[in-house]
């Protein structure tokens, strides 16, 4: 082989190629004081190298190297292989493998050299594992080049930690490429050999060369496959709950996963289990919905009225939305200004009306009762337009119920109102949205053409007015009937669980007869504690020996017991006053 | 002090069980008289057993009484409180109402009664001045 001068900096390849032409039977030591000018320079680290890792080897590693290396001079002229030995091997690699394939999977590359390396006498280089690529197809080489030098210094740099044969530059040659069919069969046996080790640190540089494959999200498109999959959902699932309705409702309670997407009676259910659930989705939800009642809304704009309606909704939505951190009203702001170009602005007025006299009823709600029940009533306000057909106002729902949920009590006011504008968003075909206005939930709910809804939504909406019977006492019961269930350990016949709802409904409203009349009595109109404390002694829960405050702090979480057990805190204040 | 802790405490239990009795023999002297209207005898155990209910709920009643009557926020057992307590039955509430009402109906005449007694009574009796005074009673 022609001692090819590196015209780059020595890598593994070109010392290895100059090894083998160089190739003396004598030991390392004495080769290196044989070689002569640029190469002693060169090979004096690989030969330092080379000694270290040769003292690693196993004694009889280096004797045999430098006989077959010796025997190899000879074999290589003949440009054969004569023997078997690693230099033969090596210089056959050498030939075949391209250098350009060191990007092809350094797991393949990197077990060459190690095998190679193990044996003593070897003094392969990582070069030598490229060449094994060479029964791959070619074309990839191409595309490397660029890459490889970068990743050949990091795989020289490992490989000179690694190996120890490296001490002798050799050129690197593309004269592979031209002898890989040649040398094919012996590279293909060359990676029998090869492939049983594994360094790990081969496998590095492979995978930091692999070109990242990263696409941009394409908002767009994801926005429309959100859309497309809860359209998809919400049809399935509208079906479903119409089939049965008293299962339905238990049902509704035990998979509030699947209500979330859905924008029909079921989601009108979720009241309760939908704050939990809601962060999770909201944003996907929200998105979602938006776009959705963007969708929808341009549709409505024929019809005169619920078009205007949406206008109006639309820059009352806006104007919320884009004052709130939410990421859902952020997006439903942009989504929501088409509605508003297609729509006239003569029923804004009334729109404003109505929505100042729903966000007043909104308000009253939210006031009247902060915590879940609050969240509850809007939710029924948006449950009311799913029911008329809007698929994307249960994701109203979420949001706003999320937004609930993380606001203080000080934004009751606009998240409801963000979640009734939004319903308006998409009333769709039915017009009846539009009259309710002041009257909250009762009016705008039984003016709804309840008929597509289940039967379910007709308590629905009958719940945010006056406390209808159907509604709480099937979500609430019903949930209690699960429990039962679940700790009578054995299954239970639905007769009997609603037999179990019936009782449980008796119970509790003679629990709360027995408050009120408690309450009448000690001349009052308000149920206070104390009314339950006499509820509880008259149960028996609270005794001489065990007071309200033991059960209290046995039942109750801490935040709870901060608020009923008065304490005396600093500054000589009692809290909760007494 | 321990000896009389017991001592209260048996005199406690044997005025419970004077009280008992007599629950016992009232109960059975009822007992009787529904045996002979019905025409069907009782046995002991039953009357046994109904009078130990009476007396174990006649002590929950007490218990209540003064729980509803703590809870109005008064010292002295009303007939409103008793009223809350049989609200459970509408039968019995209904009667105990209806007697409740007789026993105000009652009172007031009495009270009318009473008043025009004493008015007639003062004007016959005293001058004015008494009247004055039987006025700013009233």
């Amino acid at each position: 082989m022609a001692d090819h001068s590196t015209h780059r900096e020595p890598t593994p390849r070109t010392l290895l190629r100059r090894v083998l032409d160089t190739a003396d039977p004598r030991t390392p030591r004495r080769r290196r004081s044989a070689r002569v000018g640029a190469q002693r320079a060169l090979l004096e680290t690989p030969s330092s190298r080379r000694l270290r890792s040769q003292t690693k080897m196993t004694a009889g590693g280096n004797p045999h190297g430098t006989k077959s290396s010796g025997r190899l001079v000879h074999a290589q002229a003949s440009g054969h292989l004569e023997e078997q030995t690693p230099r033969t091997l090596l210089k056959n690699i050498l030939l075949t493998a391209p250098e350009s394939s060191i990007l092809k999977p350094k797991s393949v590359v990197k077990p060459v050299p190690a095998p190679q390396v193990v044996p003593p006498s070897r003094r392969e280089s990582s070069r030598g594992s490229p060449e094994l690529q060479l029964p791959e197809p070619e074309p990839p080489t191409t595309l490397v080049p660029a890459l490889l030098a970068p990743g050949r210094r990091k795989q020289r740099l490992r490989l000179s930690v690694f190996q120890q044969g490296v001490d002798q530059e050799l050129p690197v040659s593309q004269e592979p490429r031209g002898n890989a069919d040649a040398s094919s069969l012996t590279s293909s046996l060359n990676l029998t050999f090869a492939t049983p080790l594994q360094p790990q640190s081969v496998q590095r540089p492979g995978l930091a060369r692999r070109p990242a494959t990263r696409r941009a999200v394409d908002l767009g498109a994801f926005l429309q496959d959100l859309r497309d999959t809860s359209l998809a959902s919400p049809s399935d699932i509208q079906r479903s709950p119409v089939i049965t309705l008293p299962t339905d409702i238990v049902l509704e309670e035990t998979q509030p996963f699947s209500q979330p997407l859905v924008g029909r009676s079921p989601g009108m259910r979720l009241s309760l289990p939908l704050p939990s659930h809601m962060r999770a989705k909201d944003t996907e939800r929200a998105t979602s919905r938006k776009t959705r009642s963007s969708g929808p809304a341009p549709r409505n704009s024929s019809p005169g009225k619920p078009a205007q309606f949406l206008a109006g909704k639309a820059e009352e939505v806006n104007a919320l939305a884009l004052g709130f951190p939410n990421t859902s009203s952020s997006i439903s702001g942009p989504g929501v200004e088409p509605l508003q170009d297609g729509v006239g602005e003569e029923a804004e007025k009334r729109m404003e009306e109505e929505e100042k006299g729903l966000s007043l009823s909104e308000v009253k709600e939210a006031t009247g009762a902060r915590g879940p029940s609050g969240v509850e009533e809007p939710e029924g306000y948006m449950e009311v337009t799913e029911a008329e057909g809007s698929l994307g106002a249960v994701e109203a729902e979420e949001p706003e119920g999320s937004s609930e949920d993380e606001e203080t009590s000080g934004r009751t006011a606009s998240p409801e109102l963000v979640s009734s504008t939004p319903e308006f968003l998409q009333p769709k075909q039915l017009h009846q949205l539009l009259e309710p206005a002041p009257p909250p939930g009762a009016a705008i709910l039984s003016s709804e053409p309840l008929e597509p809804v289940s039967a379910r939504l007709h308590p629905r909406p009958r719940a945010i007015g006056p406390r209808p019977r159907q509604d709480p006492y099937k979500t609430g019961l019903s949930h209690y009937a699960k429990l039962f269930s679940f700790y009578a350990k054995m299954p239970m016949e639905k007769k009997a669980l609603e037999i179990v709802e019936k009782c449980l409904d008796k119970y509790f409203r003679h629990l709360c007869d027995d408050l009120e009349a408690f309450a009448a009595h000690a001349g009052r109109r308000t149920i206070k504690p104390e009314d339950l404390e006499l509820l509880m002694r008259r149960q028996g829960l609270v005794t001489d020996q065990v007071s309200l405050h033991v059960l209290v702090e046995r039942n109750l979480p801490l935040e709870y017991r901060q608020l009923l057990i008065p304490c005396a805190f600093s500054g000589n204040s009692v809290f909760p006053a007494q | 002090m321990e000896e009389e802790a017991e001592a209260e405490e048996q005199q406690r239990f044997s005025y419970q069980q004077r009280l008992k009795a007599a629950v016992h023999y009232t109960v059975g002297c009822l007992c009787e008289e529904v045996a002979l209207d019905k025409e069907m005898q009782f046995s002991k155990q039953t009357i046994a057993a109904i009078s130990e209910m009476t007396f174990r709920q006649c002590e929950n009643f007490a218990k209540d009484l003064e729980m509803f009557a703590r809870h109005a926020k008064r010292s002295t057992i009303n007939t409103e409180d008793v009223k809350l307590l049989a609200r459970r039955s509408n039968s019995l509430l209904k009667y105990i109402t209806e007697k409740s009402e007789e026993i105000a109906q009652i009172n007031l005449e009495r009270k009318t009664k009473k008043k025009k007694k004493l008015e007639d009574e003062n004007k016959n009796l005293n001058e004015p001045s008494e009247a004055g005074a039987d006025e700013s009673e009233s």
